[in-house]
């Protein structure tokens, strides 16, 4: 049906090109030439219409404005927890159930995003874009960014995606699978690191491309930041009394957990590019962080309480290359990314247990050391005009140090997943992709789960094209 | 200590003072301009090569560097480069070349568009809310925007302003002086059918008939239905169908066969290091075709 109407726009718009030729063909004659006039020049420019209009390009006052919906329908053969090592405090997430940006079996409506972009003033621009799903609203993104700093450098302020690695700062739309690897997902958190802050930036005036970045960020990504901060823990319990009614008891004790405030987070990054002519491109980045607080609990209905607090390093490699084929529509384009990182989890650990209604007494603890990996691979060719496929490789835990129990340390093993997509663009504002994707995900003990999953993504994007960010 | 620092500050005002202005232009065609308008005062960098469709580009690092140290951006404006070039410039970390400050150039906004005010709806294709932003194709508009570049070149380095603009005068001059010689060429041709309303800016100033454009919609690949349409259309007509360089010339040769017209695909920019006789070459390698069609 929509394709119908779209032929029926193209013919008529094609008669009315076809008027439009004609008639300004004929309109158009140029002004008649005079051998004897020697500077009509000025004039003739005035003629065709010459002027200075203001050059900020025109949304006149209003912010531009995009919309985003994705669309998905999938079918997931086994729906898997987290990996060993990535489950900490029994926060298993079946991917997507929280707020994240997981694929779901069957129909999902994952996003509808709305983004403002526009220029405050002369010192600032400004972003914001907002999520809207079946979990409500949530501003995804929300800064500004300075427009007049001196010496190269640059400040953004809000909330954001941090700039470490290559794929954290993309957002779904950007990416060239249906899903984000895992590396992102895990090893960061379900939204990547998207956390409050500021971002100071410096670009050396050099020949080559060096980008050297600083953040500090409160703290809140699950994956490397988390954060609970001192607070009570809590059960009820129901006892029969002395004549057999329910009768409500409820032990309450402080979890122990110690207090930080905000700034937590703080991380760095240099990203090189050398200039391999005007066809290809080629980046490199490094980049590490530092959080001064990662707490994590268990809670059981013994009314044992387990909890982690300590910190967080950070750090990974990150490389992409591409190709611009030259072709029609993303005909011949090729793209290559790659990323690692590892985090280390330096943590407290202890195990409590009620002594009476409102005191615990610690009846395990010790010292943790975590050390969890990940990495992908991706890359993207576009094998016709408006047409491209990609393979996808993602390993998770290929150093996977953690501990089982009460503080047994254990190497739990490697998860991988391999996927492949084949996407068709009839025009840069809508596309349709199917993907598959293998999964070999390690279990407890030293079990595998495999699980298949295929999905259909659709996704448009309606008014300003937003220029894209390399 | 004093004489140091009066030696240090002439010297640093001497050297500023005869500084090159940099520019970095988007397109090809637009450096070929800085250099007619800028002359020996200007150091140009291109930012793309002359094969590629300037609506796809990437923000690449190595556009960023160029970006970096510019005192000026010359580009075509009128959205041509909003894929990639607001991208680079918020990358770039130079306050110079922000849009609203004088390093921020953009041609369109000197001349009137081709199409300005039509309905900004994307069910008619990827259109351009303020027209069609390919202006190098039309020479004239080319000279008038060299007038302006010159005022804005002045505004960064005011003691050549003079210099400036009698460059853009000479550019206009030798652009005037062509523009005879190709209407004279022309004026008997039964004119064209361009791939994207692009190059059509060359027929509309040349006062050749333009019957039509392969695309059904601006950025709409050519579709069998609407070249079948074109055929019945045109048959029988005279013309010549043509393709820019990076744009796919297959449907052009469909056209050609069935129409039994000359189907030619050229470059639309100057080589990157270009100048002005470069461009007029490029020009006159179009206006060719329309006199050989004859």
């Amino acid at each position: 049906m929509f394709m119908n109407g779209k032929y029926l726009g193209s013919a008529v718009l094609a008669a009315i090109v076809l008027l439009q030729g004609t008639v300004k063909g004929s309109e158009r004659d140029g002004p008649a030439s005079d051998p004897l006039d020697p500077t009509p020049y000025r004039l003739r420019s005035a003629q065709i219409g010459q002027r200075d209009l203001p050059t900020a390009t025109g949304t006149e006052f209003n912010p531009a404005i995009s919309v985003i919906v994705d669309f998905t329908y999938a079918h997931i053969t086994e729906e898997l927890d987290d990996p060993p090592g990535f489950d900490l405090g029994g926060h298993s997430h079946s991917h997507g159930h929280e707020h994240g940006h997981g694929i779901e079996e069957g129909f999902q409506l994952r996003e509808v995003e709305l983004t403002f972009t526009g220029t405050v003033d002369p010192y600032f621009d400004a972003m914001a874009m907002l999520g809207f799903s079946d979990h409500g609203v949530e501003i995804e993104e929300a800064f500004i960014t300075t427009r007049m700093l001196p010496w190269g450098l640059q400040l953004k302020a809000g909330k954001f995606l941090s700039d470490v690695g290559y794929i954290n700062k993309q957002h779904m739309h950007d990416w060239l699978f249906a899903d984000a690897p895992w590396m992102r997902e895990h090893l960061f958190g379900e939204e990547g690191l998207n956390e409050i802050g500021v971002q100071l930036s410096w670009l050396p005036p050099l020949d080559t491309y060096l980008r050297l970045g600083a953040e500090v960020l409160q703290g809140e990504s699950e994956g490397v930041a988390n954060y609970i901060g001192p607070g009570r823990h809590e059960i009820v319990t129901l006892l029969p009394d002395t004549a057999g009614a329910p009768e409500r008891n409820r032990w309450r004790a402080d979890n122990g957990l110690s207090e930080k405030e905000g700034p937590r987070l703080f991380t760095g990054f240099a990203k090189m590019a050398p200039d391999i002519g005007m066809s290809h491109a080629l980046q490199f980045g490094v980049f590490g962080g530092y959080s001064r607080a990662f707490q994590q609990e268990e809670t059981h209905s013994s009314g044992r309480l387990e909890t982690w607090d300590g910190d967080t390093w950070f750090g990974g490699v990150d490389a992409v290359y591409k190709y611009d084929g030259q072709g029609a529509m993303g005909h011949r384009n090729f793209v290559l990314q790659a990323e690692y990182m590892q985090r280390r989890l330096s943590l407290d650990y202890r195990s409590q247990q009620f002594a009476d209604a409102s005191n615990f007494v610690t009846t395990d603890a010790n010292k943790q050391t975590w050390t969890q990996d990940g990495l992908y691979v991706q890359g993207v060719y576009g094998f016709a005009p408006r047409w491209n496929a990609g393979l996808r490789f993602d390993a998770l835990g290929l150093t996977n140090d953690g501990y089982e129990g009460r503080g047994t340390p254990e190497s739990f093993d490697a998860s991988y997943r391999y996927t492949g997509q084949v996407s068709y663009a009839p025009t840069e504002f809508s596309r349709l992709r199917l993907q598959t994707s293998y999964t070999n995900m390690a279990s407890d003990g030293h079990d595998h789960s495999d699980s298949w999953m295929i999905a259909l993504q659709y996704n448009i994007s309606l008014g300003v094209h937003g220029a894209h960010a390399f | 200590m004093k004489k140091i620092l009066m030696i240090i500050t002439v010297v640093f005002l001497a050297v500023t003072a005869h500084a090159r202005l940099r520019v970095a232009a988007t397109l090809p065609n637009m450096g070929m301009l800085a250099r007619e308008i800028g002359g020996d005062a200007v150091t140009v960098r291109v930012m793309s090569p002359p094969d590629r469709d300037a609506h796809y580009l990437d923000a690449r690092p190595s556009v960023m560097v160029a970006l970096r140290r510019a005192d000026i951006v010359v580009s075509v404006g009128a959205e041509l480069e909003i894929g990639w070039l607001p991208a680079a410039i918020q990358g770039a970390n130079n306050r110079r070349v922000q849009p609203g400050r004088p390093g921020y150039f953009e041609a369109a906004r000197k001349v009137e568009l081709i199409g300005e005010g039509k309905p900004a709806d994307r069910a008619l294709g990827d259109v351009h809310p303020h027209g069609n932003p390919h202006i190098y194709m039309d020479p004239e508009r080319m000279a008038a925007a060299g007038y302006a570049l010159a005022e804005r070149f002045g505004m960064l380095d005011r003691e050549r302003a003079d210099q400036f603009r009698a460059n853009a005068a000479r550019f206009a001059q030798q652009v005037a002086g062509r523009m005879d010689v190709w209407r004279e060429q022309v004026k008997d041709s039964p004119g064209v059918v361009t791939f994207h309303e692009d190059i059509d800016y060359l027929p509309f100033a040349l006062g050749v008939p333009v019957h039509g454009y392969i695309e059904p919609l601006p950025g709409i690949p050519p579709t069998a239905r609407h070249l079948r349409d074109l055929v019945s259309d045109l048959s029988g007509r005279q013309g010549v169908i043509w393709t820019v360089d990076f744009q796919d010339g297959a449907a052009g040769e469909y056209l050609s066969r069935h129409l039994d017209w000359p189907a030619v695909q050229l470059p639309s920019q100057v080589p990157i290091d270009g100048v002005a006789e470069a461009y007029f070459a490029m020009i006159d390698a179009w206006v060719k075709t329309l006199v050989a069609a004859e």
